[in-house]
């Protein structure tokens, strides 16, 4: 049997050790455009210089070796091809596959503004060879620009304040980290960037941006008229996931590839996971669909369930943050909320069942509340200040020690 | 796997397991007799939780046999080690995203108070040897360890 797998971020990862698991001798081949396997979680650090491209990497120290894991690094496939059940390579090699799993990621998405999808000095934030790129093209930078607040925008600017870079970022929102945030929990962390140096400008959205005869943008115009200049640009608008390898393959795709539970795409022996799918943008469920994948491959049922995803922790400066859920209020909302000199509060609940949670400063024991409201488990029923919830109030031992929810029946 | 078993109604909420937690992982010598329990970078790995009816509810890192917080970690800083069963926390590799408090569906697991960067998390006292710390401290034997 022969696995090949494109991609090698973490779900291309976990489905190539969960294949091992179940399938000692198969050969397992994974191609990545990737040269160095890295999370994309800490690319902030390689930017600021406190890790190097090792120190990036989440596998166990010599993966390939331990699992006997084929790999071809910095090759992008081409063209798959079902009805021969090969790939075509960008080297012009062809690789045949018995299953194929397509773990390709997602790709930094460049908005149709001015020229930046034409300039030279615009990188969006996802891969190492991004983080490659900014990190040479500051050097020469002295004013950096980020187009977006979101999490991608913000760490491009955390590791960029360590290289001592001017910045300015742009946000089109009120507020910054617009969707994990109410505009309390996201005024702490623009103090905290704005202490560091940072500029903010909100309610603004770049309008026009011309590249001069170098090929490079040297300002951005606002759509209020205010220009910015700048050296080095950073787009943080999201990702699309990464499609093009897809063209007439005959793989059904809707916003990602379309996938069944099992991580089945619509065509025999191909199964897909990751951002590729379009189900979620974050790590733990990438994670969980190549797990998912992994055992499809080698015929053992398994399904993706744990499907929640609307969840985020954030650390900046020290300040850290966990918000789970809903976070917008809506009509009929109790909102419960709660802060001292260290931490803020903020829980939505509803009918008994808890919407959201946001928390910042202090997040000890917090993973509780994702099972709770994901679970939409009814808390009304328990006799302490909301915030006090713990797992001692669904405390129950079970077999070999394990904890279980003891949930009473409605 | 070993794991640390829980007869809850034995606690008497005494937090010595606490205590001995805090004292196993000091980074200053002594003695619990010297142990400054004010001090934030003195942190127990478990905790006494109490139910709205004021019972006593340990909780301790069952180091599960499907760990989320292994699974969520995006670093490589947590693995379940094969040969003991135990989840291990390598502080050197570890981003200090804290997805993993996240996601641990029992809250067990919490960011470090000083400087947010760590995980504290239960090593079942594996460079000690012998039975975790807390256990061993327990007046109650309310906490043991067993084969599971």
């Amino acid at each position: 049997m022969k696995y090949v797998i494109i991609g090698a971020g973490v779900a291309g990862v976990e489905a190539a050790k969960t294949i091992r698991g179940l399938d000692a001798s198969g050969e397992i081949l994974m191609i990545s455009a990737d040269t160095h396997i890295h999370s994309r979680c800490m690319l902030h650090k390689f930017i600021s210089g406190e890790r190097d491209e090792q120190g990036l990497d989440f596998t166990e120290r010599d993966f390939f070796e331990r699992y006997q894991i084929g790999w071809k690094k910095g090759i992008r496939v081409q063209k798959i091809c079902p009805d021969k059940k090969e790939l075509l390579l960008d080297t012009s090699e062809t690789v045949s596959y018995d299953k194929l799993l397509i773990a390709s990621g997602a790709d930094s998405f460049i908005p149709p503004v001015g020229e930046l999808r034409k300039a030279s000095n615009v990188y969006g934030l996802r891969n190492l060879s991004d983080a490659q790129a900014i990190v040479k093209e500051a050097e020469n930078a002295g004013e950096v620009l980020v187009i977006g607040s979101g999490l991608v925008g913000l760490d491009a600017a955390y590791g960029l304040l360590e290289l001592g870079k001017k910045l300015t970022i742009v946000e089109m929102a009120d507020r910054i980290l617009p969707v994990q945030l109410d505009a309390h929990g996201a005024a702490a962390y623009q103090a905290a960037f704005e202490e560091a140096g940072v500029r903010f400008v909100l309610e603004r959205k770049a309008s026009e941006a011309v590249c001069e005869p170098d090929g490079r943008i040297h300002k951005v115009i606002l759509d209020n008229g205010d220009q910015i200049p700048c050296d080095l640009i950073i787009v943080a608008a999201g990702v699309r996931p990464s499609l093009s390898c897809l063209e007439g393959s005959g793989i059904a795709c809707d916003r990602g590839i379309t996938v069944d539970s099992a991580m089945k795409t619509s065509v025999g022996d191909i199964y897909a996971a990751g951002d590729v799918a379009g189900l979620s943008g974050i790590w733990p469920n990438a994670a969980d669909q190549g797990r998912i994948a992994g055992r499809s491959m080698c015929g053992v049922d398994a399904a993706y369930t744990d499907t929640y995803a609307m969840k985020n922790t954030i650390n900046f400066f020290h300040l850290v943050t966990l918000c789970v859920g809903r976070i917008r209020e809506e009509e009929g909302d109790e909102i419960h909320i709660k802060e001292d000199r260290t931490q803020y509060k903020r829980m939505i609940v509803r009918d008994g069942k808890i919407q959201g949670i946001l928390l910042q400063g202090d997040i000890s024991g917090a993973g509780i509340w994702q099972y709770l409201i994901k679970n939409q488990i009814d808390i009304s029923h328990i006799k302490k200040d909301v915030f006090d919830i713990s797992y001692a109030d669904f405390y129950q031992t079970g077999e070999k020690g394990k904890y279980e929810w003891s949930i009473p029946v409605q | 796997m070993k794991r640390i078993l829980i007869e809850y109604e034995k606690c008497d909420g005494c937090k010595n397991c606490s205590a001995a937690c805090m004292q196993a992982h000091r980074k200053t010598p002594g003695t619990i007799y010297d142990l400054d329990l004010t001090d934030p970078e003195n942190e127990s790995r478990n905790r006494i939780l109490k139910d709205a009816d004021g019972h006593y509810k340990p909780l301790f890192c069952r180091h599960c046999d499907d760990p989320e917080c292994v699974k969520s970690c995006m670093s490589g800083a947590l693995h379940k080690d094969p040969e003991s069963g135990h989840v291990f926390y390598d502080e050197t590799r570890c981003g200090s995203c804290f997805m993993c408090v996240m996601n641990c569906p029992f809250g067990v697991l919490k960011p470090d108070t000083v400087t947010k960067t760590k995980v504290i998390k239960c090593d079942f006292c594996a460079d000690a040897g012998g039975d975790p710390s807390c256990v061993k401290s327990c007046p109650k034997k309310a906490i043991h360890v067993e084969e599971v």
